[in-house]
């Protein structure tokens, strides 16, 4: 049984369809990674997920129930944009507002340990308008612990995060992971993703265009020698003619050869042509690379 | 990882629910200032009221027309007429708009929604909290009402028991006009500025009134809110507290119901 199962999943705003018949599958324990350009359908989905936005066809089912079954929906943990808290409370009262609706027993025992999970003991007091940014997302992420869920579904929450922060992040959710809470996490900072996601989803257009493991995506995500000679273009020729594939990168400026070693090219560009590299290494395509060519590819 | 169907999930009854949204909801109630300022504001209109015939003396010829007028008018002919502890519907519809309006601005409702909490549940919830203030509401003014009228000099001659059959009255009315203006807010959320008008417009009992105007002293206006409200008056006896409850509940069941199928059937915030 998966954690969330979506099914032709549908959602119009008057004319236009920001959700198209989407299909998602998360499995129990993964921390799914949400990706999607602006407008893409992520938030829409997620909020239906959630119960805010009434979808306008399809079906969504969460540990094999609808989604709109009270004692799942008890087991949900959700930030989405920002937490839901009243300016003027502090924070400590506005999570015991939380943690009243949610029935929680040891109701302080269960604040003070979400506070200290994202690090924010000290906030405890602090009125919640008075608080930075980021401090809001880290609280917005102790809400969402609250009560220990079963399923997280968190929507662009690194964001306005610092470092330490984003860290902390990581720790949390692959810790809550371990113990087969499942995560459904949407970020535009794909870097921070990828140390942490086990799954995948690609949606473009309202539309799932690629969902993957971890696994298949390193397998899609192959290693290249990157390197930098005066003559790229002559080089690049060259390398072309030899292993089948190379590519300038525009922005660095350093030709990519791809299903080579470094050594090896070094020394045959060095001995067959005469060519200096002056920088030579090896790299793998990041996500954030694979989804922007697979975002360009889709233009196309 | 846990085998998913071992998965257990404890299904949270109506009244664990309930109790803890009512538990929030009177919990920012008793926070807010705003609930004290209405109550002030409830407390001393009715001596504004009464000192507000002039020099063409006091609008009312006893101190408990203050509270309620002397027989079920739904037509007005003056002020004394209108201005009775009705008008607790009136600053009422005004203290529920903003505080419901903060559960919108402040994303709290998009929280809320996010856990177990059911759509009649919260419309419930909003429905008896509001209700509890201006029946609190109802009390200051009373208190309001009663002092003003002992230093105003006026007859202070009346039947008890229709007096406490029209403040009962009064105030079990709070539920449905509760129920009406929890609906009007669920209906412009985030905007509740235009709820603020609207619970105005209809706190006022103007379409009532309106209605009053073309059909006469009709008691079919009672099934109206505001014309139940008119039937708790200085001559009212058991059967117009239980006219008031049949209406106030049977509103505060529709406005309900209603406000919990608008509430699945479009975007909660």
């Amino acid at each position: 049984m998966n954690a969330i199962e979506i099914r032709n999943l549908t959602k119009t705003f008057g004319e236009k369809r920001a959700v198209d018949g989407l299909n998602m599958t998360v499995p129990q324990g993964a921390i799914y990674g949400f990706i999607g350009e602006n407008g893409s359908g992520k938030s829409t989905t997620e909020k239906c997920l959630c119960g805010l936005l009434p979808p306008s066809g399809g079906e969504i089912r969460l540990f094999g129930k609808d989604y709109r079954e009270e004692e799942v929906r008890a087991h949900i943990g959700v930030l989405i944009e920002s937490p839901g808290c009243f300016p003027n409370y502090s924070v400590w009262n506005n999570m015991k507002l939380q943690a009243a609706n949610l029935g929680l027993g040891h109701a302080d025992e269960e604040i003070r340990r979400v506070l200290h999970l994202v690090r924010m003991d000290g906030a405890a007091g602090n009125k919640f308008k008075n608080c930075s940014l980021g401090m809001k997302q880290r609280i917005g992420i102790a809400f969402a612990l609250l009560g220990s869920p079963r399923l997280l579904v968190l929507d662009e929450p690194i964001n306005g995060l610092d470092a330490d922060g984003m860290r902390i992040m990581r720790e949390v959710l692959t810790e809550l992971s371990g113990k087969g809470c499942t995560v459904l996490i949407s970020s535009h900072i794909l870097g921070e993703l990828e140390k942490i996601a086990t799954h995948y989803g690609i949606i473009r257009g309202g539309k799932m265009l690629k969902e993957m493991t971890a696994e298949q995506l390193n397998a899609d995500c192959p290693t290249y020698v990157a390197l930098k000679t005066d003559e790229i273009e002559k080089t690049r020729d060259i390398l072309q003619r030899t292993y089948g594939r190379a590519d300038i990168d525009e922005q660095t400026g350093e030709i990519r050869v791809y299903g080579a070693y470094a050594e090896e090219v070094a020394k045959y560009l060095f001995g067959n042509f005469g060519i200096a590299v002056s920088e030579i290494r090896t790299a793998k395509i990041s996500l954030e690379e694979y989804y922007i060519n697979l975002m360009q590819e889709g233009r196309k | 990882m846990e085998n998913a169907n071992t998965l257990l999930f404890e299904k949270p009854s109506f009244f664990q629910r309930l109790k803890g949204m009512l538990g929030v909801d009177f919990y920012r109630l008793f926070h807010t200032p705003l609930f004290y300022i209405f109550l002030g504001i409830a407390a001393v209109i009715p001596a504004l009221v009464s000192m507000g015939g002039g020099e063409e003396g006091s609008l009312y010829t006893t101190a408990w027309q203050i509270i309620a007028a002397e027989s079920p008018l739904y037509v007005i002919r003056d002020m004394g007429d209108y201005a009775n502890m009705n008008m607790v519907f009136i600053f009422g519809g005004i203290m529920v708009s903003i505080f419901i309006g903060h559960d919108y601005t402040s994303g709290y409702v998009k929280q809320l929604f996010t856990t177990h909490a059911k759509k009649e549940d919260y419309m419930l919830s909003k429905t008896l909290v509001s209700a509890f203030s201006m029946v609190c509401m109802c009390v200051t003014y009373f208190l309001g009402g009663t002092v003003s009228g002992l230093f105003s000099g006026l007859s202070l001659s009346v039947n008890a028991g229709s007096l406490i059959c029209a403040i009962f009255g009064k105030m079990l009315m709070s539920l449905g006009w509760a129920s009406l203006y929890t609906f009007i807010n669920i209906l412009f959320r985030r905007k509740f500025g235009i709820s603020i008008a609207l619970c105005f417009v209809l706190g006022t009992g103007i379409p009532v009134i309106g209605a009053a105007a073309l059909v006469g002293n009709s008691a079919a206006l009672n099934i109206f809110l505001y014309g139940s409200s008119v039937q708790a008056c200085l001559s009212s006896g058991v059967l117009s507290v239980l006219v008031c409850l049949a209406c106030s509940c049977a509103w505060a069941a529709f406005y309900n119901a209603f406000g919990a199928f608008l509430l699945y059937h479009r975007d909660v915030y």
